[in-house]
């Protein structure tokens, strides 16, 4: 079938905007229509079309209108003007637990649930087991669910929602909640789905989920459509111009006179002070300096020093360690290849580096020159660093970067696709 | 498959077994964590049966008219038939017109119409008033006065949910939009029962007024004050009822049903973003 599963024509959405809500007779009689503070369009004029089967991210930063996208798929409100057409049966979770009532039990909230999801009393009850077992809340079923903890609230939610079977499925940020366990269980469960055809339509802030489970994205901003195309693609022109923006919004730092001695370092400072690292710089390719430096690109740290006299064969050395309390790396200059002279003035040292490795995070850096054991200056996690990358994270601290191949094919493979154990 | 956009699911029939868990909601959680139960829902009625009966028929001695099977009347039988189809009205709007902020975090996350809370709501009220009624009938059959009339009840009951379901929609919605409604509304009901012959017989009523328009000509032109006195005739009285009464609630309940699809068509569409 070559027709789209959910199709977006032209969709804008207003919302009318109130100084103060006048929703009472009363007010309306004393003090007339309330007074509109103007319209405020949260989608302009977006069309896309979802592909049969495929999985569909939604991204963009908050406030973009990718929330009240979902809202106009799942027919919680009407658009102002577009349609939204699905071919298929649409379920939608926007929020987990979102109907049950604290007095009635679990298993009585699966019937009102159930029942608003779509389904008939027959197929609840075919699937009272399923939903059950899969909410794994146990004995608890028969209690009313004012009792639950947050988390078996969620689970009992997620459990009758995914037991509709759509055919199209409206995801909100809800894999986020539920221990890993569930959340594993959540993902199995995607994972089913998209095997069977399901089309899925998600909404995410996490830029790996996108790239790992959609095939397609479309990214938001401020209500219009910026970007849609696979999904690769789309979160890397995502993830630049969010850096840019970033990078835009931090001032340049000017080399500090003094390095910023951060509160809380166990040894802030150390050293004979026969010379003092007095700053450091993040320099990327072409040598502007940069607030914050991009995963898998060149870059150059450099370190500013001001020396009292003249010495040869000072070492310098950075430290790396990441948020996490992690120490990465630690290159210094010993290893050459040429040794660093130091004049009794002030001067600078670059370390370059073809390809940074570390992964997108913040780190504390730390510098040192030292001498055969002496040391000359020692600051202690002095200086932080932001790396940011171009897509989505793997896992891990560092990129290893390089490439994958495979020796060419002498037979078809005869499966296709297997199970992912 | 079909193609539709999103929120065309289907009719009103389509929809019958969510508008049916919302109304087992709405039973189960009211009389959930209660010692007594369902009696809890008799407690009211029956209190407030005594009470009307011993001031109306014990100090005011109001003549109640003769049964249908010719024996001379009581005031307190007489006073249920008018309770019970009173009561069905009553808490019907008193319900439901809160139903859809009750149903409002769930609108925001889900479509589903927003009528199916209001109707649910309307007909457990309803199913709960069945059990005044059962009362009222099994009190009848005790004192001998049961005809073929009865069977005219169903088709009673009928109209008059069609004309209650039809005002809570529209009141329920209205109430989304201006919150103070319920307030008014509970100031109207008691207004309303003075407006109709629960507590004293049409023929009772002083004929001439000085406004210009008779008291009768007023508490006729009620709608409520036709669907009690069908009832009453129906189950009381034995007769099936003027055919121009029965016209009369027919044509308010489909006004009441033209009206609510009014207002949902211009208010209900849009509820989630006022909720």
């Amino acid at each position: 079938m070559t027709d789209p599963a959910v199709r977006v024509v032209g969709i804008s959405k207003k919302f009318t905007l109130h100084t103060e809500k006048r929703n009472s007779l009363k007010e309306r009689l004393v003090r007339g229509r309330a007074r509109t503070d103007g319209d405020f369009w949260a989608l302009t004029d977006v069309s896309f079309d979802v592909p049969r089967g495929t999985t569909f991210g939604l991204i963009g930063n908050n406030g973009s209108g990718k929330s009240t996208m979902l809202k106009l798929l799942a027919g919680v409100h009407r658009p102002t003007s577009g349609s939204v057409i699905a071919n298929g049966r649409v379920s939608a979770l926007l929020e987990l637990g979102a109907g049950f009532h604290g007095e009635l039990t679990g298993r009585e909230n699966i019937y009102l649930n159930g029942s608003i999801l779509g389904l008939s009393k027959r197929q609840i009850d075919q699937s009272m087991e399923k939903i059950i077992d899969f909410a794994g809340i146990g004995d608890f079923i028969d209690a009313p669910v004012k009792v639950y903890s947050s988390g078996m609230y969620v689970r009992l939610g997620f459990s009758i929602a995914v037991t509709v079977d759509p055919e199209i499925l409206i995801v909100d940020e809800i894999i986020a909640v539920g221990d890993e366990e569930f959340q594993r269980k959540c993902f199995d469960y995607m994972f089913e789905l998209r095997k069977r055809g399901t089309t899925i339509v998600m909404v995410t802030h996490s830029m790996g989920l996108v790239e790992s489970m959609c095939d397609q994205a479309a990214w938001l901003e401020n209500g219009q459509l910026k970007a849609i195309g696979d999904s690769r693609d789309v979160v890397r022109q995502y993830l630049d111009t969010v850096n840019d923006r970033e990078v835009a919004a931090a001032l340049p730092q000017p080399v500090a006179e003094t390095p910023q001695v951060v509160v809380g370092g166990e040894h802030p400072r150390l050293g004979s002070g026969e010379v003092r690292i007095v700053g450091l710089e993040y320099l990327n390719e072409s040598g502007s300096l940069q607030p914050v430096l991009m995963c898998g690109d060149p870059a150059t740290f450099r370190m500013h020093y001001r020396a009292t006299e003249s010495l040869r064969d000072v070492v310098f050395g950075l430290g790396f360690r990441h948020e996490t309390g992690v120490t990465l790396a630690g290159p210094n200059s010993e290893n050459g290849p040429t040794p660093v002279p130091v004049l009794a003035s002030e001067g600078f040292v670059d370390f370059h580096v073809p390809r940074l490795t570390l992964q997108p995070g913040n780190y504390e850096v730390s510098v040192a020159a030292v001498k055969r054991g002496h040391t000359y200056d020692h600051v202690d996690r002095g200086f932080e660093l932001r790396v940011r990358g171009h897509d989505g994270s793997e896992p891990g601290l560092t990129r290893m970067f390089g490439h994958w191949t495979a020796p060419a094919l002498t037979v078809e493979p005869s499966v296709v696709s297997g199970s992912p154990r | 498959m079909t193609t539709m956009t999103v929120r065309e699911r289907g009719n009103m029939w389509s929809y019958r077994s969510l508008i049916w868990n919302f109304a087992q909601r709405d039973l189960k959680a009211r009389f959930k964590g209660t010692a007594l139960g369902w009696l809890w829902s008799l407690v009211v009625p029956i209190a407030t049966l005594v009470i009307y009966s011993v001031v109306f028929s014990t100090i005011m001695r109001m003549e109640p008219p003769p049964f249908g099977n010719g024996n001379k009347g009581n005031f307190t039988v007489w006073l249920l038939a008018g309770l019970t189809a009173w009561s069905m009205f009553a808490g019907s709007l008193n319900t439901a017109i809160g139903a859809l902020l009750g149903a409002g975090p769930l609108l925001k996350k889900i479509y589903f119409p927003p009528y199916t809370p209001v109707l649910g709501s309307v007909i457990a009220l309803l199913i709960q008033s069945m059990i005044e009624l059962g009362i009222y009938l099994v009190v009848l059959t005790a004192l001998g006065n049961v005809s073929w009339t009865w069977l005219l009840v169903p088709f009673w009951l009928v109209i008059f949910a069609v004309f209650l379901s039809s005002i809570s929609i529209a009141l329920a919605v209205l109430n989304v939009h201006f919150r103070d409604l319920a307030h008014i509304i509970g100031v109207a009901i008691q207004l309303l029962f003075y407006l109709s012959p629960i507590i004293y017989p049409m023929s009772l009523i002083a004929g001439k007024s000085k406004m210009g328009i008779s008291a009768t000509t007023l508490i006729s032109a009620n709608p409520i004050t036709q669907f009690i006195e069908i009832f009453r005739d129906l189950t009381y009285g034995l007769t099936p009822g003027s055919p121009l009464a029965w016209l009369y609630i027919t044509v308010w309940a489909l006004a009441m049903a033209w009206v609510a699809r009014r207002v949902y068509r211009a208010r209900a569409l849009d509820l989630s973003e006022e909720l």
